[in-house]
């Protein structure tokens, strides 16, 4: 009878035992571009390993439908049937939205007890330490750089390089213009791309630490040093160098542009790598380079932290969870991400010995290392960005000028804070 | 004497009327009072189903609309009227409002006037009404968003095949930023909106001219009615009641605008196309104010129900 009782026992904690492992399964929403077979590719021999060395477990990745910016990691969260883990782009602009909403939890005591700490740029952790007064809710995966593409090709056969100064650069695009090309593509319609041109105007106009100041509160938006960026941009529009139709494009309309190289120059970070592949552009072609500036050593990509992983306070597997945020640290697969040919980014960490395996990644890197200037895109609150990217449409199509544009920013930045 | 027993039956008639109509009263109560219990458990499920899915939605939208809530937050504080007054200082509110009422009206000119004159041009075909009823019924089918996307590469400034067809026929001077230019890009976003939705009216239209009476048009013609005199005289007075349906039905259609904007420009350029839909939704979604959303909301619901009322009104004294 005993010896029943302890069999049926037994069985049942088999069962119990069993079921737990049915469970063990990990959500991911993310990453983008995930239905690109070379992205897949990637993503599946992740997935595999880390199934091969957690037992039971098994990964299921939701394609996302969005981001942040348009609600829909959001609504995923907070359908309480959404992921375990989220990849999405970040930045602290991004970050507060979620934060705010209490849809992540802090990961504060992980960088300390995961040793995650360690595993990404110094200058990085203490960036993200400064952002929600100690806490982090963030996992940097990879890190932006935009600056100048253009086409090696016609740039070597017109005799045009990228200057070095601003008043060159006006003088580039006036010739560029003359030759019958757009000297420059940009697709505000989607708001990250009128962010990414207007950032680089921002950073070579008024400086990094300026910059970093206005999206930090601590400059008004209508101070002089600000303010000339925005100028620009509408002189630039004024002189038919930006195309006011351009306002009604968005990025894949002026990245077509650019593929079609019926404009000379596009403004992108290491991610345009993907859209080029799958435009069937020959990447070999595509050269690189900061936006010029006249302020010594400010000649620099724009950037920040483009993509992290979250950790949604509502995770049905949040040791899981973190244990995948471990196992993407981890050298193995940094490097192997970093030297595949889908790799699109800068990692959290110098990765010494790997060869980016495209070109263009190469320069990019090159110029990310002698530093990244702040992408306001990524920085501002989450209540001022709309303003923002509107107040970019507003200077393409010409409706507004520098300063009106500026101070329609500084309004919401004062609300804001 | 005649009289007075014509009068006398005719008071018992009465009073046999009076009598039988207070019974049927009676018994109608009584069978209502039967059949009420009956009813109400029939119809609970549907009670329940538009309580739980219209009556309370619109209960917390008034709630929110007098709290700090960002749409996540359980703890959300009352703030009392304070995002009913940042709506009042919010000009892109008044400019959204200014749009939507716009938008309105260019749906119902776009779609409800191209439904009208397409019934009217194959109304009278025979064999080939069929095949244009169809075709053009078809970009009804379609959703919204994927018409966003199809417009939005028609509408391309370099590539799209309207500024390119323009060039190519030697009208170049005629290419516009349909997407770009403030004065144009509400009325461009428009023409894909009623494109999708003109089908419709079409069909009604078509419905009402087949229920006018031929012999109106034959006693026209006798009386040497023009083609045009018999359009005003015959056609337009005989669809007076379609044409009051489908302009109320265009009216909640145009204030529901919201997709095409939504994918085409998101508002943009610099709020040019902003209606309150999609910045009730930037608001909601994206700044996370679902406060000042509410209270956008509200104001939709309140500008539908007056432009119904008003609309009905003009129309009860339209057909005194």
């Amino acid at each position: 009878m005993m010896n029943m009782l302890l069999r049926g026992a037994a069985f049942a904690a088999l069962l119990a035992v069993a079921g737990d492992l049915k469970a063990q399964t990990l959500k991911m929403w993310g990453p983008e571009q995930i239905t690109e077979p070379l992205i897949a590719e990637l993503w599946k021999g992740i997935k595999a390993d880390f199934e091969a060395a957690n037992p039971g477990v098994k990964v299921e990745f939701i394609p996302p439908t969005g981001t942040i910016s348009n609600g829909a990691v959001q609504a995923a969260l907070q359908s309480d049937a959404g992921p375990d883990v989220v990849l999405t782009n970040s930045g602290i602009g991004r970050i507060t939205v979620v934060k705010n909403a209490k849809l992540v939890a802090p990961l504060t005591a992980q960088y300390e007890n995961r040793g995650w700490k360690g595993k990404i740029y110094p200058w990085l952790y203490t960036e993200l330490k400064g952002q929600f007064g100690g806490e982090i809710y963030e996992v940097p995966d990879g890190l932006d750089a935009l600056g100048v593409w253009y086409h090696k090709d016609m740039f070597a056969q017109k005799g045009w390089a990228i200057p070095k100064t601003w008043q060159d650069f006006v003088t580039l695009m006036k010739k560029i213009d003359a030759a019958g090309v757009q000297p420059l593509a940009i697709g505000p319609r989607t708001t990250g791309s009128a962010g990414h041109l207007f950032g680089n105007l921002l950073q070579s106009a008024s400086g990094t630490a300026a910059v970093g100041k206005a999206v930090g509160g601590k400059l008004s938006w209508t101070d002089p040093t600000m303010v000339t960026g925005a100028v620009r941009l509408r002189e630039l529009v004024d002189a038919g160098l930006i195309k006011k139709e351009m306002a009604g494009l968005d990025l894949e309309g002026a990245s077509r542009l650019w593929f079609t190289k019926r404009a000379a120059m596009f403004v992108a970070g290491p991610w345009f790598t993907a859209n080029a592949r799958k435009a069937g552009y020959d990447l070999a072609n595509a050269g690189y380079a900061p936006m010029p500036s006249d302020l010594a050593g400010e000649s620099k990509p724009t950037g920040g932290v483009g993509w992290s992983w979250l950790l949604p306070a509502n995770s049905k597997q949040p040791e899981l969870a973190l244990k995948w945020i471990d196992f993407m640290l981890s050298d193995a697969v940094m490097k192997k991400r970093a030297q595949h040919a889908a790799s699109t980014m800068i990692y959290p960490r110098e990765l010494p010995g790997i060869e980016p395996p495209t070109p263009v990644l190469k320069d990019i890197f090159a110029a990310a290392a002698k530093g990244v200037g702040y992408n306001p895109s990524v920085y501002l609150p989450g209540s001022v960005l709309d303003t923002y990217f509107q107040v970019i449409q507003g200077l393409i199509s010409a409706q507004i000028t520098g300063e009106q544009g500026m101070a329609e920013i500084q309004a919401k930045m004062a609300a804001a804070q | 004497m005649n009289m007075a027993k014509s009068e006398s039956m005719a008071g018992a008639g009465r009073g046999n009327a009076a009598r039988s109509r207070a019974g049927r009263s009676r018994e109608d109560v009584r069978l209502a009072g039967d059949g009420a219990g009956s009813a109400l458990l029939l119809m609970a499920p549907a009670l329940a189903v538009y309580a739980v899915f219209t009556l309370f939605p619109i209960a917390v939208t008034f709630w929110l609309s007098f709290t700090d809530s960002n749409g996540f937050n359980t703890d959300a504080g009352f703030v009392g009227l304070e995002n009913y007054r940042k709506a009042a200082a919010d000009p892109i509110l008044w400019q959204s409002l200014w749009q939507t009422l716009l938008w309105l009206v260019y749906h119902v000119v776009l779609a409800g006037g191209l439904g009208l004159g397409l019934a009217l041009a194959i109304a009278r075909l025979r064999r080939s009404q069929v095949f244009f009823r169809t075709a053009f019924f078809l970009p009804h089918l379609v959703s919204l968003a994927v018409v966003g996307v199809i417009w939005a590469n028609i509408y391309d400034p370099f590539f799209g095949l309207l500024n390119t067809s323009l060039v190519a026929i030697g009208l170049g001077g005629w290419t516009q930023g349909w997407l770009s230019d403030p004065s144009l890009v509400l009325f461009s976003v428009n023409v894909a909106s009623s494109w999708q939705g003109f089908g419709l009216y079409m069909l009604l239209f078509i419905a009402g001219l087949q229920d006018i009476d031929p012999s109106l048009y034959d006693a026209a013609e006798v009386d040497g009615a023009s083609a045009f005199q018999k359009l005003v005289y015959v056609t337009l007075p005989g669809l007076r009641e379609v044409m009051t349906f489908v302009m109320s039905l265009a009216m909640i259609n145009g204030l529901k605008g919201f997709a095409t904007v939504f994918v085409m420009t998101n508002g943009g350029p610099f709020y040019q196309s902003e209606l309150i839909t999609t910045y009730i939704y930037r608001l909601a979604f994206q700044s996370q104010d679902h406060g000042l959303a509410a209270v956008l909301c509200i104001l939709l619901s309140v500008l539908a129900i007056t432009i119904t009322v008003v609309f009905n009104k003009w129309r009860a004294r339209l057909s005194r």
